[in-house]
Order: structure tokens, then sequence, then C-alpha cells
């Protein structure tokens, strides 16, 4: 059930986001005589302090924060997933010592550093994207290596390594892909995270640029006409949180046994052919 | 049911405690180091120089020429090995001197000190309410697939999907503006607690709940708890004695994850609620580009989170000795 819930809701978000003409005006054109108005035909949420159409800008903010998520948690899950499968498949010292890591950057308040990061590299897109990805990669790095350490005794694995599948051979071709299905259950919950922690950066004034379409600065720049116009807030907010619940539910819907046992990634990994060699990928 | 005394004999006398509280001891002095060496480095990794923007400062936002530079340098250190810089920076902040904040002139300690006070009010609050998610859970799993639990877990959903920015703007309108029954912002008196607190809670207390569901249902069909039922232990009993012990561990876990979220909580929460806290300076300081302040808090919320993790670790090796390997 909640499957179905999350899927149709991003389903509209999807949908928003791939058809820009359906907003029916451009969202940053500005009308100071036609601010603060109510819903109407021509405005169907209404416009904002600026006289902009809120619906239009709603539509547009989806290639904003989701888009940013994405890139934090590609990039996040790129790193942590290399250094994870690495550090399970060598074991030893090296494997301790990134747990260490991983455990030590675990514990500290993710959205508090990724903030305090920005604020050295300083405040823009690019320095957010970084910052978050900066603090999350551990949670990636944690997964993949108890996942490494677990394939790592398998038989597919110890085959592939008795006939003689380079190190980076046996990671990608054979690791990674029993990595996958459990990667993108974490994946799911990490770009809800990412989502309300851009669009939160972006409310304290440190994610979007001013006058970007983004929902949690849309938030912050109707603060003050909240009383009189509460759609204003509304709006944005509910964007954000029918884009984190479909995205919260599929994760939920992913990871439960019941769904996986139906869904395409749960077949078991096959052992290929020993002549389908694995040393071009080293 | 061994005594007390005879409980404190076996702790003492277990060496796997000792070896997992030595390791985690060992491990939390050097997470300490690794924070002071971040917070230290933090501003030496800025983008130019930090002597540079230092003086740029202290001349009120004049370029100051290079030989103005050079003297800069030498007189307060910034020409010294690393290390030597590190160590000295060591010595100040260890003796409670952490620089000036750029934006109000005071001393970074006087202002972390007030803003540490404030923060830990409202986080001690939105804390016990977050606690509430025990009780809450052990009923779910007591009724498990009952109204309440199904309740609980749409709770627990909407909460994690919920914004908190947003959540304690809706908050602040409904309650302060709307109703009118509590103020919508400041500090100073318990009313204004709440309605910030609540809102960093919101997104916790499902988890919290969720956990101890989850592992006290485990426990309770677990061999060990129906072998006590029938031979005869009150249910409650075998409740409170044997499974509910057997949950600390992974309630203690994510009780130590959530008091990392609840700052993060705070930091949004704190600016909107006009709170005076540690979130609130931290994202000021950001704002503003007040580098000695940003440092300051860097190394505040690092230790702060090294001893919370090290309580909870010492916690769940002290509850569960199964546990003492691993940590």
């Amino acid at each position: 059930m909640s499957a179905r819930v999350g899927l149709v809701l991003l389903g509209i978000a999807v949908v928003g986001a791939a058809v820009p003409w359906l907003a029916p005006h451009d969202p940053q054109a500005v009308d100071f005589l036609g601010r603060l108005q109510p819903p109407s035909a021509t405005f169907p949420l209404g416009t904002d302090h600026m006289g902009r159409c809120v619906l239009s800008r709603l539509l547009h903010g989806l290639h904003v924060t989701p888009l940013a998520a994405l890139v934090v948690v590609a990039v996040a899950a790129a790193v942590g997933t290399a250094i994870g499968l690495t550090a399970g498949l060598v074991g030893g010292r090296l494997d301790q010592f990134a747990m260490r890591v991983v455990d030590a950057v675990l514990i500290f308040p993710a959205f508090a550093v990724a903030l305090a990061v920005s604020g050295i590299l300083g405040i823009g897109l690019w320095s957010i994207v970084l910052a978050l990805a900066g603090v999350h990669w551990a949670d990636y790095a944690r997964l993949s290596r108890n996942l490494a350490v677990v394939e790592r005794g398998q038989a597919y694995v110890r085959a592939a390594e008795a006939l003689g599948v380079s190190f980076g051979g046996v990671l990608v071709r054979r690791l990674l892909p029993a990595a996958v299905p459990h990667l993108v259950v974490l994946a799911t919950y990490s770009l809800s995270w990412a989502i309300l922690s851009f669009a939160g950066l972006s409310f304290l004034g440190l994610g979007a640029e001013p006058g970007t379409a983004e929902w949690g600065l849309m938030i912050a720049e109707a603060r003050h006409h909240m009383r009189a116009h509460p759609l204003l807030i509304a709006a944005p907010g509910l964007a954000i949180v029918t884009v984190v619940l479909g995205l919260n539910l599929l994760g939920d819907a992913l990871a439960d046994p019941a769904t996986r046992r139906r869904s395409p990634f749960s077949r078991p990994i096959k052992l290929r052919a020993a002549k389908q060699g694995d040393a071009s990928c080293a | 049911m061994p005594s007390n005394r005879q409980r404190q004999g076996a702790i003492a006398a277990d060496p796997a405690l000792v070896q997992a509280l030595t390791r985690r001891l060992i491990y939390g002095a050097g997470l300490m180091v690794g924070v002071s060496l971040a917070a230290f480095l933090s501003l030496r990794a800025l983008p130019g120089d930090f002597a540079e923007v230092l003086l740029t400062y202290q001349m009120a936002g004049e370029i100051p020429s290079q030989s103005a530079l050079d003297r800069f340098r030498s007189e307060h250190g910034f020409d010294a090995p690393i290390l030597m810089q590190y160590l000295r920076w060591m010595v100040a902040a260890l003796t409670g001197d952490l620089g000036m904040s750029f934006r109000s002139g005071d001393p970074v300690i006087e202002e972390l000190r007030l803003a540490v006070s404030a923060t830990l009010w409202l986080t001690g609050v939105s804390f016990a309410v977050v606690l509430l998610g025990i009780p809450l859970g052990v009923i779910a799993a007591l009724k498990a697939g009952g109204w309440w639990d199904r309740l609980l877990t749409g709770l627990a959903v909407v909460g994690m999907a919920i914004p908190n920015f947003w959540h304690a703007l809706l908050f602040m309108l409904l309650f302060g503006l709307v109703l009118g029954w509590l103020p919508s912002s400041g500090y100073g008196t318990w009313a204004h607690v709440v309605l910030p607190a609540l809102v960093i809670a919101t997104s916790s207390v499902g988890v919290v709940a969720r956990v101890v569901r989850r592992a006290l249902i485990e426990q309770r069909q677990a061999l060990y708890a129906r072998t006590a039922r029938s031979k005869g232990v009150a249910p409650l009993r075998v409740l409170t004695d044997h499974c509910l012990v057997n949950t600390a561990a992974p309630v203690l876990t994510v009780l130590g994850l959530q008091a990392a979220r609840i700052f993060d909580g705070a930091i949004v929460v704190e600016t909107v609620f006009g709170w005076p806290g540690l979130g609130r300076a931290l994202a000021e300081a950001v704002l503003n580009r007040d580098f000695p302040m940003i440092q300051g808090a860097i190394l505040v919320i690092g230790i702060a989170y090294v001893v919370i993790n090290l309580l909870v670790d010492t916690a769940i090796a002290l509850i569960d000795p199964r546990a003492r390997a691993s940590l």
C-alpha cells in the first residue's frame, strides 16, 4: 500500500518536473500591482509578495531542490560506496581505519557540520552540495562495507578470485551488483534527507540564491505575510512534504522483504561464465 | 534476580567491559584531538588566508597593504610552523581564549557560554519529549496492528517528512498568532520553550517509538521469553525484567542518533523562534562570515557530541554484555 502511495506522490512530482509548460506563467515575472493576490483562474495559487505566480514557482522549484539533492546523493553514494566496498574487500587494518573514520563522521549532527563546512567554503550552491555530500558519504561507506564483508565469503566471489579476476573486477562486477538493491533503499531515504537539508539551508539564506524559485526560500520570503496569506507558506511546504513523503514511503516499501521478493532487483546474482573475463574493468 | 551488589561485582570483574571502555576512551580522546584539529584548520583552510581576513576585519574592511600584512603575520605568529600555531591556539583555547566575534566584537567564549545554556534548555526539553517515544513504542508493540500502532506509524512517517522550519512556522502561526495560546517567539519563560521543543521533538519521537516497537516485538517472540512465560513467570515481569532489558542496546543507539538530530533541528527552529541558542549562533555566524564564531561553534558542538557518544557507548556496554566485544 505504502509503495503505491509513494509512487503516486513521486509521480506527481515527476510529471510536474517533466512538463514545465504546465506552469501558467514565467516564475520570475514580477508584477507589483498584482502582488499578494488570492487564487484565481489566471493564478491558481495566487501571487506572492512580488506578484509572481506561486504555482509556476512551485513547479519550477521541482528543478532546483530535488535536482541539487540528486547531485548530493550521487556524489555521496559514489564516494561512500567506493570506500566501503574497498574497505570491506581488503579487510584488516584498512577496514578498521576506514570504519573508525566513518563512525567519527556519523556521531556528529550532519546538518550542523554541513552548515559549518559551507560557512568555511563560502556561501553558494556548490559549497552546499559539497558540504552535504561531505557528511553523507559515511552512510554509504558503512552500508557497502558491511555488505562487502558478507559477500566476500560467498562462493561466487571466491570463485572469481580463484579464477584470477582482478581486484577492481571483483569490486565492480561482483560486489557492486550485489550491493545495488541495498544502495537503492538507502538512496531513497538519503534523497529525502538531502531535500530537507537543502531546503532548510535555503530557508536560512544559505542555499539557493535570493530570487530563485526554491521551496525553502519561498517559505522564508513568505514568512512575513503568513498571517494574512497562509497559502504562501502552505503551498511550498506541502510540495516538500509530498516529495519527501513519497520517497520515504517508497524506501519503506523497497526495504520490506515482502515487496523485495517481487522486485526486479531481487533476482539472485548468477555466476557468470569464466570466459567472460573481468580484467578489462580493473 | 541477582542483587545490585552482585551485579556491580560482575561488572567490575568483567575484563571485556574494562577493555571495551578503555578502547572507547582512547577513541574518544582521539576524536577530541580530531575535533580540535578540524576547528583549528577550518580557519586556515579559508579561501585566501586567515591572517588577511583577520586584519581586513580589524581595519574595518579596508584592504591591508602587503607590508602591514607581513608585520601582522609575524606579530601574531602566523609565520610560525603550522604545528606550532596549532599548539599555541590549543593553549589559548584551553584557557578560554577563542578570539573575538567579528560581528559583536565580544569574546567568542562569552557568546558561546550564553548560547550553550540557551540551547541546553531547549534541547533538554526536546529530548525529554523524545523519550516519550519509549512508552509509546512499548504500547504499540503490545497492541501491534491496533489503531494506536497505526496512528504511531503514521506519526513517525509524517514526522520525518515535514521540514522542521515549515513545521515551526505552522506552529507559530496556529498557536502563537491565531489562537494566541503561547508566545510566538522569544526566550525566557517556560511558555517560550513549548513550541520550539515540540517542533524539534516531532521528527524524532516517532523514530524512537518505531525502534522500541520493533525491538520489543522481536524480543517477545524470542525463545527465552516464551520459556519464561511457559514456566509461569508473570507476563508483566517477563516484559520488564526480560524483554525490555534486551531492547536497551538498539534503543540507546537510536537515542544517541536522535541527540544529533535534535541539534540539527535546533539550528532552524532557534532561528525561526528567535531563541538565542548555539544553533542560531552558528547559522548567523555562517551568514555573516563571522569566522572566529564558526570555529568556536565547531569546537563546542564537536566536543559535546564526542562526549554524548562516549556516554551512550558506556551505557550500552554496562547494560548489554553482548555488545562489549564490538565496542
